[in-house]
């Protein structure tokens, strides 16, 4: 991706960043896949870019709930 | 403020402000105890949740032992340890206690609160003489949690009830990762002060839920057997009372004293390697 293009998927990994700081530092480390459902976010956003990288990261948010089996489960 | 005209925030404010009304006008509670109450329907709500992460925190409480071998097997690679973990828990069915949902669920809740309180004359249309305070110690629950004393008491009982929360809460083993979760809240109560006193009031109804949660939980957990945790303890040799033709049998954990001994001080040197290399 170009410097450019980069810019706003950036903009979603500094959010995620802002979550983490704030309502993710209330919770102790809750998640069941490796990696987090954070780290995930930041990498597939780094990844795919804003829209197609929220939306692999909205997915895995969805999985990452009690009925599911957890695991690992990098990005792709 | 921007964030309040995108549509999806002053959706989540109607939906509260209905429920704050409807707990007011239609039982009877004063402000303040509607959003007690509304924060308890938000847990009861997650009760489903609560008692799958209570039934997979029971398994991982049987496996504990195991868990902690390939802890222990790769402690140089947190990474390699998170994955071997994983691999643990598909292979024996355990589902890690908590998962991201039930966390994530909370927080629109709390942004609806958050605006609902910001909003509250125009939402409600109360008058200079509405009640809006808690417990005769906290005058207003709109207004700012440091601008009375009885909010300072609430900053205090809401540090301890996060602080016992996160006790329960907690699946780690890491004792780095313990210690910041017991802090984190003296950090976080910088922030929370600047929030109208009836979102922490909202903060320190969960979490006393919570901590109420666990403690049942543990009681609950408690009554189930222990797992029989399997000592190589080579100092005590099998029972075998009765049967007198297997003590030469028996013989054979003997000569495992020496090797653990001789492991000790090895395992110290690899410590000391392992941080004069970081």
């Amino acid at each position: 991706m170009s410097a450019v293009t980069r810019v706003p998927s950036l903009l979603g990994v500094a959010l995620v960043w802002l979550w983490r700081l704030t309502f993710g530092a209330l919770f102790p480390t809750t998640c069941k896949y490796h990696p987090s459902c954070s780290e995930y976010a930041v990498q597939s956003l780094r990844r795919h870019g804003l829209v197609k990288g929220s939306a692999r990261a909205g997915w895995r948010l969805l999985r990452c709930n009690p009925w599911s089996r957890g695991g690992f489960d990098p990005v792709r | 403020m921007i964030v309040s005209t995108i549509p999806i925030f002053s959706q989540l404010e109607d939906v509260m402000k209905h429920v704050l009304n409807f707990f007011h006008s239609n039982i009877g509670l004063p402000w303040a105890w509607s959003i007690v109450a509304t924060t308890i329907v938000v847990r009861v709500i997650l009760v489903p949740l609560t008692i799958r992460q209570i039934h997979s925190m029971q398994a991982l409480q049987k496996h504990a032992p195991q868990m902690k071998e390939i802890q222990k097997k790769y402690k140089q690679d947190r990474q390699k340890q998170n994955e071997e973990l994983m691999k643990f828990y598909r292979e024996n069915n355990i589902n890690p206690a908590a998962s991201c949902l039930p966390m994530l669920l909370q927080l629109p809740v709390f942004i609806a609160l958050y605006y609902t309180l910001k909003h509250f004359q125009t939402n409600f249309h109360v008058g200079k003489h509405t009640d809006l305070s808690f417990l005769h110690f906290i005058p207003s629950i709109q207004a700012h949690t440091t601008t009375h004393w009885g909010g300072y008491v609430l900053l205090v009982v809401y540090v301890a009830s996060q602080m016992a929360s996160s006790f329960f809460m907690m699946t780690t083993t890491d004792k780095m990762q313990r210690t910041l979760f017991m802090v984190m809240p003296l950090f976080f109560v910088f922030i929370i002060a600047r929030f109208p006193a009836g979102l922490v009031l909202y903060w320190v109804t969960t979490n006393l839920w919570t901590v109420g949660q666990g403690l049942i939980t543990r009681r609950l957990v408690a009554k189930t057997p222990a797992p029989a945790l399997e000592r190589r303890s080579s100092r005590t040799p099998p029972k075998d009372d009765g049967s007198s033709g297997n003590g030469a049998k028996s013989e054979a954990p003997s000569p495992k004293p020496a090797p653990s001994a001789s492991q000790r001080p090895r395992q110290v040197r690899r410590k000391k390697k392992r941080t004069s290399r970081r």
